[in-house]
Formats: C-alpha cells, structure tokens, sequence
C-alpha cells in the first residue's frame, strides 16, 4: 500500500527525511514512533501529497505521490497533529463542504454525510457549531470527516494529542474498527502504550531515517527488569533456558528480561525465581515498545525509575 | 457551483461586518453627496452653479464615484489578503489541500466570494450613484465607464491581495503588504509622471506616451475614462490592460503558490 525510497527532505540546512525507505502492506496498521523533529510529520505530509520530497520517491498503491497526486489524494484520509475544522460551521456543513471537496454527488453524498454523522456519534449534533463541540468530539467529527470518501489509507499524525483517558479508549477503538474493515493506517504517536495496543508493527524513526529494523509491536510482550540479592548467576541461568523468554541483558545484580506471554508469563517467571531460591527484591514488568523505545533513542533501559 | 464560494459565502454572511459593512459603506456615500451639495450650494455666488443641474450633477457623480474607489480599495485587501492565511492561521489548509479541490479551485473560491461580496457593495451604491442622472450631464455612458474602471481595478487589487495571501503565513503581514502595494500604486505613477513630465518637458512638447506614465495609478484608470474616453480612449484601455495584466500575473502565481502550499498548512 505505502512504497517509499530513499527519501530525502530538506528545511534549508535541516535533513527532516534523510533517504528513509518504508513499506506497508495492504491492511497492516503500522506505528511510528521517533523523538521530536525525528521526520515522522515530514514522512506522514510528503505521504499526504502536501510536501514534494527533493530525492527519492513514494506510492501509494502504486500512484506516485507527486506525479498522481490527485489519485493519491482520493485513496488517502489524513488527519494533522493539529487538526483544523471550520469553527463557524454547523457540523453537517462541514461534513457536506468536505463531501463536495471530495466530489461525491447525490445519494452517495447524503450516504457518506449521515454516514460520517452517525459513526462520530454526532446525529443529533449536526447542527451545532464546531465550535460547540468538545475536544473530543471535534477529534471524532475530524476522523469522520476524514472518512467521508472511504479512503483505503489512513495517516494519522498525533491523533491521541489532548484527548482525555476515555476518548483515547474510543478512539483506540475507532481505529480497531477500521483496520477490521480492511483500511490500511499509519499513525505516528508518542503515545506508545496506544501504538503497542493496536498495532500490528511498529517502525521506529531518528534523524530522518529508520532507527534499525521495523520491529513488530507484540503487545503480549514486556519487558521485565529484575533486581536480585546476591549471585545472579542462577537467576541467569535460569532465565536463558526459558523458551518464553527472549532477550536477557544483566548489570551486576539487575536483569532485564523480555518474556512473551503477558502477565502471565511474568508471573510463572517469577514464580520460578522464587521457586529456584534467587532472592528476588524488585520485579517491574513493562510493554516492550516502551523498553525497545528507551533503548533506540538513548534511555538506559537499566536505569532505575525516578 | 464550486463548494469554495459556497463556503466562503456562508462564512462571510455569517460575519458581523457582512450587515455592518454595507451599512457604512453607504453612510459613507451618502454623506460625500449630502456634504458636496451642500458645500456648492451654500457658499457665495452659488445660485448660479444650483441652476446649472449639470455641473452640480457631474460633481456629485465624480465625488462618489472617487469616494466608492476609495471605498473599495480600502474594503478589498480585508477580504483578499487574509483569504489564504486564516486558512493557513486555523490550521484548516490542509484538509484543503488534500482534498480533490485543485489550486485553482481553491484561489478561484476565495477570489469569487472576495469579488461577490465586493460587488454587493458596488451594486448597493448604484443608486446614489445614479441619482446623479437626475441632474443631467450625466448619462449611462458614464455610468457604464465608472462602474466597469472601477469593477476592472478592484478585481486586480483583490487578486493581488490574494497572492499575498497566498505568500504569506498571518493575516496581518498579506493585509499589510497588501495597503502599501495599492499606496505604491496610487503615489509611483504620480511621482513618475511628474518626473518623467518634467524632464521632457524641457526638450520637446509632451509626447503621446507620457499619460501612460499613469496607467497603473487606480485612480487614473477612473478619471482618464471619464474624462477623456472619446478623445484619448489609449491611456483609458492602457491603464485597463495594466490592470488585466496585474489580475492575471497575480492569478498564475497565487495558483502556483496554493499548489505548493503544503509546507505551510
């Protein structure tokens, strides 16, 4: 579905993209994550059609972005880290405005309109200005917004940003949905328990470029650090002969472990420390992505909680 | 009908000034031919000026005319020059841009609803305007050549504002450069002309091409029409063309710039 190479992006001396390539099958829904000014934005706008690469090239399905941008555009819903709605129009206004935008005619228009209406949940609302509507509601009038021309690609940049705990949950659920219908979704996010909770991979992304290889998010992974009284030579020897357990890495009497199986994998770890006779005194398990994100962008992942 | 003008229409009808405007606008009018008439016909000597309906009737018909100009040039660069940046300001630019409206579709919109609601104002003065023909010395010919040098330069002014609009990121810097770009228009010419007048003037009589000297001074483009249509028709369609021009070069590099947008929404 997305086919960059080598891209390159230049903000007159600053390299925002320098020569990133990246692949995303039809139907995946794929994370990017990367510290601040790392060109996940750049990356998600020049995917948009908004910004012309100066070197390399991307497709989406196959239509260029820059030389069929107009192809693109119709097969592409995007959604800003900011994103902006006329505050000074009613909510089915805005939802038809966007809809002849997109030129949909007749039935089809007033389908996609009551559509969109009916998946943010604003029915009732559609005529309340914009400017009425919470925070999370305009969130959802946006990604309705977004959908109105049933994209197959989404690109969603920051699309958790000032959502409170229960919108975040149904937006997380939002997008669930629309991955089980078959569209395809990039989201960038700093949210990382989010990203580790609906997506099927995650690509880390620094300076411009991709941060090693894409991992894929297994959210039943976590990331176990472990502090031990004494010998931790039987706790190591222990843990490396566990087929659940894939990464040990020790610092004299700390261990971090990834164990794949969620809690419950934790807890029969643990059990089995304790069983062996290793003096356990601290057992923090963690998501892994927050863990392999600590470790790509220079957190020491040993180091003690504040 | 492109879904820009729409938007733009319900928008800006929705705006306070959208009442409150036109109501100015037309106190405005009305009191330069309330103060003119009363100016000529209450000083000394003026019963002979009241009886000559003509010249009291072009006089009343120059001064709205000029103060309508004035008017708009002054209205136009509010609508023109922050079309683009309050999109650019709201953050809503983007959804523009990655719609299936083209540039073209988008600068067009702006303009149509800047120059819509331009006109409205225009045509809301006609009256006062043509209340002038009752006085004679006035006829449609003359309305005809102020309503269209008028409509011609406003058009142009509005596209260039847009342009501005278009470069920049706030409102404020594209309205800004947009009333010193129609001052620059306004004084260059005179300064030029009188320059340009003074330097031939030593050697030679005046030469055919000095009146085009003015051509791109808005006002110019109004008075050498009503002025001296018949006998000097070149100035008249001269300062037109340069503002057809102005329109046009200002349109190619707006669209231009919308399409590459992007970095700014």
């Amino acid at each position: 579905m997305i086919d960059a190479r080598d891209l390159v992006k230049r903000y007159g001396a600053l390299r925002a993209l320098d020569g990133l390539t990246l692949s995303v099958e039809r139907g995946e829904l794929v994370g990017l994550v990367g510290p601040n000014g790392a060109g996940k934005s750049t990356l998600i706008k020049i995917l948009a059609t908004l910004v012309h690469p100066d070197a390399g090239a991307a497709a989406i399905d196959g239509f260029d972005v820059v030389g069929a941008s107009g192809r693109v555009r119709a097969l592409v819903g995007y959604m800003p880290d900011v994103p902006g709605l006329y505050q000074d129009m009613r909510v089915r206004e805005l939802l038809e405005f966007f809809a002849d935008a997109f030129r949909l005619r007749g039935a089809r228009r007033r389908a996609a309109v009551e559509g969109a209406l009916a998946r943010a949940g604003l029915a009732d609302r559609a005529d309340t200005f914009v400017e009425a509507l919470s925070l999370g509601l305009k969130q959802r009038l946006f990604i309705a917004k977004t959908l109105l021309h049933a994209p197959r690609l989404l690109l969603l940049d920051e699309p958790a940003t000032g959502l409170d705990p229960l919108a975040r949950i149904e937006l997380r659920r939002l997008l669930r949905a629309l991955n089980g219908e078959g569209i395809t979704m990039l989201i960038s996010s700093h949210i990382l328990a989010d990203l580790e909770d609906i997506c099927s991979r995650v690509t880390f992304i620094a300076a411009g470029r991709l941060a090693g290889e894409s991992a894929a998010a297994t959210p039943r992974s976590l990331t176990c650090e472990i502090e031990l009284l004494g010998d931790s030579a039987r706790a190591l020897t222990l843990l490396r002969e566990r087929a659940d357990v894939r990464m040990v890495e020790s610092a004299g009497a700390r261990v971090a472990v990834e164990v794949t199986g969620g809690p419950e994998a934790a807890a029969a770890l643990l059990r089995d420390l304790v069983a062996a006779g290793c003096a356990v005194v601290r057992f923090d398990p963690r998501g892994g992505l927050e863990e392999r994100y600590r470790r790509a962008f220079g957190g020491a992942a040993m180091s003690p909680r504040p | 009908m492109n879904p820009m003008i729409r938007k733009e229409l319900r928008q800006r009808m929705r705006e306070r000034r959208a009442w409150l405007l036109p109501s100015l606008y037309l106190l405005v009018l009305g009191a330069v031919v309330i103060v003119f008439y009363m100016t000529v016909t209450t000083r000394p000597g003026s019963l002979e000026i009241a009886v000559q309906g003509a010249t009291l009737g072009q006089g009343i018909f120059l001064a709205v005319a000029y103060a309508q100009l004035s008017l708009l040039l002054l209205v136009a660069p509010v609508f023109s020059a922050g079309a683009v940046t309050i999109e650019k300001e709201q953050r809503t630019l983007a959804g523009l841009l990655t719609s299936l409206l083209g540039p073209a579709d988008i600068w067009w919109g702006k303009l149509a609803a800047a120059l819509l609601y331009q006109g409205l104002l225009l045509a809301s003065g006609l009256p006062v305007l043509a209340l002038t023909l009752a006085f004679g010395g006035i006829g449609p010919r003359e309305l005809g050549i102020a309503l269209a040098s008028t409509a011609i330069v406003v058009a142009a002014v509005s596209a260039a504002g847009l342009y501005f609009s278009c470069f920049f990121r706030r409102s404020v810097h594209a309205t800004s450069v947009t009333y010193a770009f129609i001052v620059a228009l306004t004084v260059v010419p005179l300064v030029a002309h009188a320059v340009l007048a003074s330097l031939v003037g030593r050697v030679a009589r005046e030469p055919t091409w000095l009146p085009y000297a003015m051509a791109p001074n808005p006002f110019y483009a109004l008075s050498i029409g009503l002025f001296g249509a018949a006998e000097r028709a070149g100035p008249w369609v001269g300062s037109l063309a340069f503002f057809s021009v102005l329109f046009a070069a200002a349109a190619v590099f707006a669209v231009r710039n919308i399409a590459r947008g992007g970095e700014q929404a």
